[in-house]
């Protein structure tokens, strides 16, 4: 027998493992990296989906010690990871654990990461394979980069995942994108979308692509119309800076929810390879016509009460401008002009301090063409709607039209739910884990390639550029609600409305 | 006459009662999952129970063979509520109890069959050594896609592997004895190509897990391996052609094991030839 065909291999269930490598994290010291990145490489090591030969570096400008890196990291986790403590888990990851204090466009400080990710490489055997995580922020972005791809070594992988915002408009996009392909392959860069890593998202692909009964009816001739929802009943949370010159257009609509509608309106791929995924979305997003000004609408909030708490208004949160035009919400009437879906439109709505945090996708079917019943029984009767809820309640439900028991026939709208977490109890992971073993597996399915980027900022800039011609009245709706009476005006002129909640 | 009736109205009744607060709880079940459990068995395969449904929420029909001459089944049913991280609503799922007396017991496809949740699929855990060639077994194989057994729990090996090789082509069979030994096998695997020509297994554990091994041995490299064994309650130790192999050091709880097994679906071809190999060494 030869040495490559192993027999004992057949049906065990063997795991596909990353190879040994160091992530290092720029911007370390960061809100992202104790909530999200460490707990998520604890969950990665806690089900042993790390490899052996692992490593961690912590980069950011305060002056710690990798003892006291390494300490608040396991604070992190144990406040913020979905798994119980283990020290024995702890104690593999803290051991190839680092931290670099230094400015990212400080020469000498960068020299200082190469010589830990030496050391390392020697100590704990990673191999030179390198996955970064760029956890800064945009002005820290072109130093960070440059510094890695300068010293880049010829030995190993070099990967690198790249935070939002990856942009402020289609300039600076191609920009950072040019920037990137200096140093790096496409086939390197990781565009992160958290979005694209939640179970219910990928879930929908599963839906739509392992069912055969939504694919026949999963076109304009069946579907009324799609709203897409995500809302967040927070307001800014100290984030002043990056919001008020993003707004809710750069901070959600560019990447969010254009990628949740791509998803819901893209061809079935060949295959689930990065590209051929990729390929279809990027189609969607090619042929979007560009809404005009009546079909978008932005808006503000004004103090209010949420959950019974009175919040303060946009205009009176710390940092933030007494006059500030900056949007925090927005909802658009889209159109994905191919042969599938020509005049379905596509309702997308985001928005901050609204009634409840929720993203859902709702897809509204036609009504019956003809109910043989008395107009009178289907009084409370709705068009079937097939929601999709990516948070909370992750799961799916089908409104349908049942027959109330009893004499006579009148016909109501039940749910019949499916609740991802009562059927497959495995707990889900964080879409972070997800994303960051996949980048270490070298598996870009699930981040945004440049085209997809450029395209989804093509669509904001002809919005931006609508919107620098009128000066909106802010603030316009109050938190706590569904938004402003302009968004309601926007689907009630077609005739429909927005989900009831 | 009427079990069915009665399971059936004992379930609504519970499910009527679990919704008094109006909110409406999921029942939710992804298998039809049989418990054909001795009495001797039924608190352990319980206990397994508690630690499975949350993973794999499903209709359990634990079928009781109770000792007795008159021929009676007696019902029970229950309502198991999990609730759900950060939803307010619960998910229920079933467990129906069968006490299934005198002959009842020789027979229990007739009452199984029409509580099977429609369109999804069967695991039937057996819980100890079947009675082969017995008219219950052949009911139950007849009515499960996949049938789950441990075969360490069984006093008849390795000749009962022979027995188990002819239900092979009427029903897939997984055993959880052989899924214990999966961190061994793949430490075993490890050692490719130097394990190709190993003559020697020793194995520190249960027989079944033992046997099973050498039989996976033998027919992945075609080649005959003799086994010596020292009795212990679980593997600790293997010995290759007399090399210590490096422990594992994983150990999966009953309700995990099961749980992977009500995972896979279909025939597992390197069980079975592992299986055929303990029953006929290669010569």
């Amino acid at each position: 027998m030869s040495e490559d065909a192993n027999p004992l291999l057949d049906g065990l269930q063997l795991r596909r493992r990353p190879e040994p490598c160091a992530v290092v994290i720029f911007g370390a010291s960061g809100d992202l990296t104790k909530r999200k990145l460490i707990p998520a490489l604890y969950a990665l090591a806690f089900r042993k989906l790390l490899p052996e030969e692992f490593a961690i570096v912590g980069v950011a400008r305060s002056p710690h010690t990798s003892a006291q890196f390494a300490a608040a990291m396991k604070k992190a986790v144990k406040q913020f990871a979905r798994d119980p403590f283990r020290q024995d888990v702890w104690d593999r990851l803290a051991a190839g654990m680092r931290y670099v204090g230094t400015e990212f466009d400080d020469e000498a400080g960068e020299d200082r990461v190469g010589r830990v990710l030496e050391e390392l490489d020697a100590e704990r055997g990673t191999g030179g394979n390198r996955l970064y995580y760029l956890a800064v922020p945009p002005q820290a972005f072109a130093s960070a980069v440059t510094s890695i791809g300068e010293r880049r070594d010829k030995e190993g992988w070099v990967r690198l995942i790249v935070e939002k915002p990856f942009g402020h408009d289609l300039a600076t996009a191609r920009e950072l994108n040019d920037l990137l392909h200096r140093w790096f392959g496409e086939d390197e860069i990781f565009r992160i979308d958290h979005y694209l890593g939640k179970e219910t998202v990928q879930n929908m692909l599963a839906l739509r692509f392992a069912n055969g009964i939504f694919e026949p009816i999963w076109n304009r001739q069946f579907i009324d119309h799609v709203q897409i929802t995500v809302a967040e009943s927070m307001g800014i949370e100290g984030r002043a800076g990056f919001y008020e010159s993003a707004g809710a257009i750069r901070d959600i609509f560019q990447n969010h929810l254009l990628q949740l509608l791509a998803l819901t309106a893209m061809e079935p791929p060949i295959d689930f390879t990065a590209d051929s995924v990729r390929n279809e979305k990027v189609k969607v997003l090619k042929s979007m016509h560009t809404p005009g000004p009546k079909s978008v609408v932005r808006g503000q909030y004004g103090a209010g009460f949420v959950e019974g708490i009175e919040v303060p208004g946009y205009r009176e949160e710390d940092g933030v401008s007494p006059g500030s035009l900056t949007e925090t919400y927005i909802a658009a009437k889209l159109y994905v002009d191919n042969w599938r879906w020509a005049d379905t439109p596509f309702y997308v709505r985001a928005g901050k301090r609204l009634a409840r945090r929720e993203t859902t996708i709702a897809i509204q079917f036609q009504r019956a063409p003809h109910p043989p019943f008395e107009a009178i029984a289907g009084d409370g009767l709705r068009p079937n709607v097939l929601l999709i809820h990516v948070q909370p309640d992750e799961g799916v439900s089908l409104a349908i039209g049942a027959k109330v028991p009893g004499a006579g026939m009148t016909i109501r709208t039940v749910h019949m739910d499916f609740l991802y977490g009562g059927a497959f109890r495995t707990g889900l992971p964080e879409a972070y884990e997800r994303l960051i073993l996949d980048a270490l597996l070298g598996d870009a399915t699930l981040f945004t390639r440049e085209d997809e980027v450029e395209e989804q900022w093509k669509l904001v800039d002809a919005i931006l550029g609508a919107w620098q011609r009128d000066r909106p009245s802010f603030p316009n709706y109050a938190a706590g609600t569904w938004g402003p009476a302009a968004a309601d005006d926007l689907i009630h002129r077609d005739a429909r409305s927005w989900r009831r909640h | 006459m009427g079990v069915v009736s009665d399971i059936e109205r004992q379930l609504g009744r519970l499910r009527a009662r679990e919704a008094v607060d109006g909110m409406p709880e999921l029942r939710t079940s992804t298998m039809t999952h049989i418990v054909w459990c001795p009495p001797e068995w039924r608190a352990r395969a319980r206990a397994t129970l508690a630690g499975l449904l949350e993973r794999h929420p499903a209709r359990t029909i634990f079928l009781i063979p109770c000792p007795g001459t008159e021929a009676r089944i007696d019902a029970r049913a229950e309502l198991k509520d999990f609730q759900l991280q950060g939803v307010s609503r619960e998910v229920l799922s079933e467990v129906i109890e069968l006490r299934l007396r005198g002959s009842t017991a020789r027979h229990p496809g007739s009452v199984v069959l029409p509580l099977l949740v429609s369109d999804l699929p069967v695991f039937c855990r057996w819980r100890g050594e079947p009675r082969w060639g017995s008219e219950e077994l052949a009911e139950v194989v007849g009515i499960t896609d996949r049938l789950v057994v441990d075969s360490s729990e069984w006093r008849h090996i390795p000749a009962a592997y022979t027995r188990l090789g002819e239900l092979f082509g009427r029903v897939a069979v997984s055993d959880i004895a052989f899924s214990r030994t999966l961190p061994w096998r793949r430490r075993l695997a490890e050692l490719w190509p130097g394990i190709g020509t190993v003559d020697k297994l020793r194995v520190e554990g249960p027989r079944a897990d033992a046997e099973l091994v050498a039989g996976w041995l033998r027919s992945r490299l075609r080649r005959d391996i003799t086994l010596t064994r020292r009795n212990a309650a679980a593997v600790t130790a293997m010995w290759v052609d007399g090399e210590p192999v490096a422990s594992p050091g994983e150990l999966l709880n009953a309700s995990e094991l099961l749980s992977a097994e009500l995972d896979q679906f279909g025939r597992d071809p390197v069980y079975e030839a592992a299986v055929r190999a303990v029953a006929l060494p290669a010569g």
